[in-house]
């Protein structure tokens, strides 16, 4: 009896009438089954969209994400909690099922080890740790109250059910352990906490006849769950997977759709009707977890945007029997107003925040397509900047110079001139145009000199890649520019870029190949940074400045370069660089981007004053930019922020030049 | 109502200043790196026009003269919904006198056929002569109101038009047709199109007329004035002190200086 190669336990010890539970199943799969079923069908009456290319990359994402929880663990408490919950109730069904391939198919497998380390001790602990998930769940919910969150009684009740089930699963197992004198019992040590404590408190026959009412009470709670669970939020533990299966697996820089104009009935999305099958699923993988609006640098200056808003109206909407799909959903809640939508940066901060892999993102560029180009209707300041750029090839109205003014005084040949040219460096609007990142400018074309690089410009050639153009919305214009560009590259057969500009960078790497344009591109923070590797150039004369460094979402986060800029970081400096609180994937966007810098904020929401305020937290004297938006927003910011402080903006390519201009190498 | 809008293609007037070149052997600005856009006061004319067509109804019909390429201003026109245009070729170089262009319009407008009222900007970004309207009323023995900023309906037959003046603003009536110049004001702010209307505006008819076509002999028109001379302006600083041993003196001597200096100008 006592040789552990034997133990086990009786299943469905105490119960009678056992047939009454398996008709019970029935109804519950059926319902929950209805449940789910009728989210695929919305799901389906969504547009195609292919989702299930590269399978093994998906598994590996779906494995990260989903089994070891790892974006949900970048928030610790939320993270750990969730873990615990998550894990717990994996367990537990693994649990369940071993008792089913037990019983039910009679195959005995909960037998000696595997039943004592497993089915007894592990179950046991996660079984605790999902309970103590909860309480700190309960904790979050009905006493920290963060902002982020939703709350609602479903929520509530969600809360409750769980922790009910259980406890009430410790109690069952407590009192059969006490009454049924389980010689393996301490195998499960929780359940025979309870079994030692009810011995002090109940007789055995008390104990029996709690064990059948709470087993069936447990098992109802259980049924309950399973069949409500798919008309709540609690249906993610299935959305939440398939999301994370069919995630984009392209850099968030590569979200973008292309409109094929000949074929297309609507331009952009106003209604449910423009959403593909996996827009729908993104908004049922939705656990309301309000990280997104938390990250969102518009949401936390103030402003209306929230991303978690968007996708849980829209969620609203499209599970509305009664709702119209092909209703236009702008304005209808003010998540979905005009003001919001032309509130993002597009930096993507919700997008790599989302636990489940939602794009909320792209939804709010695809919409701003269908005001742009069906209503034509969008901030007057944003309409100049695309009328000039249809114009004159450049979003920046009023400027006082051309494209090659900042060559002035420096030996740089244009493409037409050097045909020999290895490299070409696409010194983008921002560059040119701007006094201010001239100086970015000149001082990169000086390194590549002295690097001994050959490179060439276009020159008058040059147009804006259409980055401004796409995010606010006129995809008709960025195609146009990105067709142009694509043929003045041809002519040229360029090969190699290298550009100061990340949105210009990003257009290049990850929007023109859409357009048939493919190039090796090149950051110039990573040109610079292999050069320096190469040793053709060294940082012999380091500033004696502490430098911070600002990671723009168009290279960090769209396309993951954290670490070339901070190795130039680290050599322009004979002081340790410091980090911001916010910084690579978290980094806090300047609010220039997604045409934003187009439009003028109100003064005390100001996204740029914000960012600008965590930099003077860190006391740098320097903050290195790589990307001509920042240079202009944060410039902005620090300089209304900083009172009598000495604290600059400059770009990785000034503090390099300024660390290697006298030097003798090379 | 059908209102005719006249619109002209000029040198993009926001290219920098840097790059804004003169030929002065022929009295004209160098086309160089700038480009072609609408005059914005046709745009605010085209968009007065937009306006009152979607208040009132009617049809907008919108005519340039110019060389070949005066075609991307109409395109545009066409893509802001309105309803036909007509270029009438002009590639001769010189031919571009207000007068010269206002028979050629004249002309244009009248083989176009019925009309209610022509809209033109109040003048043009390049120039800025303002003539054209003017000579264009004369031409085709119309009224004309100039410096408008709206139109509305009075009685059967009439428009009312509001005006502004240095003081302020004048409501007048007219009878139709008639010709009116428009001016820039908050209401007429040119509206951008929509990206289906630009696509479509490639698409829609586009008619095509020479100076012969509409009856005007490129040899008869002889301009009214002529560019003497050409220059861009140039920005100098003169530093000078002015001597004297007294306060009273350097006053004294200040201002007859001052009055030698503006007696020069």
């Amino acid at each position: 009896m006592n040789d552990p190669l034997q133990a086990t336990r009786q299943v469905l010890w105490n119960i009678d009438h056992v047939w009454v539970m398996y008709a019970l199943l029935l109804p519950t799969m059926g319902v929950a089954g209805y449940g789910i079923y009728r989210r695929v069908q919305r799901w389906r009456r969504g547009l195609s969209e292919n989702r299930f290319d590269r399978p093994l990359e998906r598994v590996a994402l779906l494995m990260q994400n989903g089994l070891l929880q790892l974006r949900t663990w970048r928030k610790l408490y939320p993270g750990t909690l969730h873990a615990m919950i998550f894990w717990g109730f994996i367990v537990l069904t693994i649990a369940t099922t071993v008792v089913m391939i037990d019983y039910d198919f009679g195959i005995p497998i909960m037998r000696g080890n595997f039943y004592l380390y497993f089915q007894s001790l592990t179950v046991d602990i996660f079984g605790a740790l999902a309970i103590v998930g909860i309480g700190m769940a309960g904790y979050r919910r009905w006493i920290a109250r963060p902002s982020q969150l939703v709350y609602t009684r479903e929520a509530d009740g969600l809360l409750v059910l769980i922790l009910v089930i259980l406890v009430s699963g410790f109690l069952i197992e407590g009192w059969r352990i006490a009454a049924t004198d389980d010689p393996w019992g301490a195998w499960s040590p929780f359940g025979k906490l309870v079994a030692d404590v009810s011995r002090q408190v109940m007789s055995v026959d008390a104990m029996i006849v709690a064990h059948r009412l709470t087993w069936w009470s447990h098992l109802l709670l259980v049924f309950g769950l399973i069949a409500w669970a798919p008309y709540t939020k609690l249906v993610h533990v299935v959305t939440s997977p398939l999301n994370l299966y069919t995630a984009r697996l392209a850099p968030i820089g590569a979200t973008l759709r292309k409109i094929d104009f000949e074929h297309s009935e609507k331009l952009g999305i106003n209604s449910l009707a423009g959403f593909t099958w996996k827009d729908r699923l993104d908004f049922d993988a939705c656990t309301e977890c309000g990280r997104c609006t938390a990250v969102c640098p518009a949401n936390r200056v103030g402003k209306l945007l929230s991303p978690r808003d968007i996708i849980l109206d829209l969620r609203s909407l499209a599970n509305d029997p009664q709702a119209d799909p092909t209703q236009s959903y702008i304005g209808a809640t003010p998540a979905l107003s005009v003001e919001a939508l032309w509130q993002c940066t597009t930096c993507g901060a919700c997008v790599e925040a989302c636990p489940v892999s939602i794009e909320q993102m792209p939804k709010i560029v695809d919409t701003r397509r269908f005001l742009v180009m069906e209503d034509a209707e969008f901030p007057e300041t944003m309409q100049q900047a695309l009328t000039s750029l249809e114009t004159r090839g450049h979003p920046l109205r009023g400027t006082a110079f051309s494209r090659v003014d900042w060559t002035q005084g420096l030996n740089v040949t244009t493409m037409a001139e050097a045909k020999d040219a290895d490299v070409l460096l696409w010194v983008g609007c921002g560059g040119a145009l701007v006094e201010r990142n001239q100086k970015v400018v000149r001082s990169l074309a000086q390194l590549l000199t002295k690097a001994g690089v050959k490179f060439a410009i276009l020159g008058r050639e040059e147009k804006c890649t259409g980055d401004p153009a796409r995010r606010i919305g006129n995809e008709f214009l960025f195609s146009m520019l990105a067709e142009e560009n694509i043929a003045t590259l041809d002519r040229y057969q360029v090969k190699t870029i290298v550009t100061s500009c990340p949105h210009c960078f990003n257009t290049f790497q990850n929007e023109y190949p859409q357009f048939g344009g493919r190039y090796e591109v090149f950051h110039h923070s990573e040109y610079l940074a292999k050069l320096v590797s190469e040793g053709r150039l060294s940082a012999d004369l380091p500033s004696d400045k502490t430098i911070t460094f600002h990671d723009p979402c168009y290279l960090g986060r769209h396309n993951g370069v954290y670490d070339a800029p901070r190795q130039l970081v680290q050599i322009s400096s004979s002081l340790a660089p410091v980090e911001m609180q916010q910084s690579r994937e978290n980094g806090y966007c300047c609010g220039g981007g997604g045409g934003m810098s187009f439009i003028d904020e109100p003064p005390n929401q100001r996204v740029n004053q914000e960012r600008a305020r965590q930099v003077l937290e860190t006391n740098a004297d320097v903050v290195a930019v790589g990307c001509p938006f920042c240079m202009t927003m944060l410039e902005d910011g620090i300089n209304a922020r900083k009172g009598d402080r000495d604290v600059k903006v400059m770009d990785i390519a000034e503090l390099l030049w300024q660390a290697v201009e006298q030097s003798p190498t090379s | 109502m059908n209102i005719i809008v006249c619109i002209k293609q000029i040198l993009d007037p926001e290219i920098p200043a840097r790059d804004f070149r003169v030929d002065s052997a022929k009295r004209e600005a160098e086309r160089g790196s700038a480009n072609l856009v609408t005059n914005i006061f046709c745009e605010n004319a085209l968009e007065t026009a937009l306006q009152f067509r979607e208040a009132h109804g009617g049809k907008i019909t919108v005519v340039s003269v110019g060389p070949e390429g005066a075609e991307d201003v109409l395109r545009k026109a066409l893509a802001l919904t309105a309803n036909e245009a007509v270029l009438v070729i002009n590639d001769a170089p010189g031919l571009a006198d207000p007068l010269f262009v206002a028979r050629t319009l004249a002309a244009a407008i009248r083989k176009i056929g019925a009309f209610d009222a022509v809209l033109l900007g109040r003048e043009a970004g390049d120039w800025g002569a303002g003539q054209t309207g003017g000579l264009l009323a004369e031409e085709l023995g119309l009224p004309c109101i100039s410096f408008a900023e709206s139109l509305a309906p009075a009685a059967p037959g009439a428009v009312q038009v509001k005006r502004q003046t240095d003081s302020g603003w004048e409501l007048l009536e007219s009878t139709m047709p008639l010709v009116v110049t428009i001016t820039n004001h908050e209401k007429n702010v040119p509206r951008i199109p929509k990206t289906r209307d630009v696509m479509q505006s490639y698409r829609k008819p586009l008619t095509k007329w020479t100076l012969a076509d509409v009856g005007i002999d490129p040899a008869s028109t002889a301009a009214y004035y002529e560019v003497a001379e050409l220059s861009i302006p140039r920005k100098e600083t003169q530093c000078e002190f002015i001597a004297g041993d007294t306060l009273e003196a350097k006053i004294d001597a200040f201002a007859s200086r001052l009055t030698e200096v503006m007696r020069a100008l």
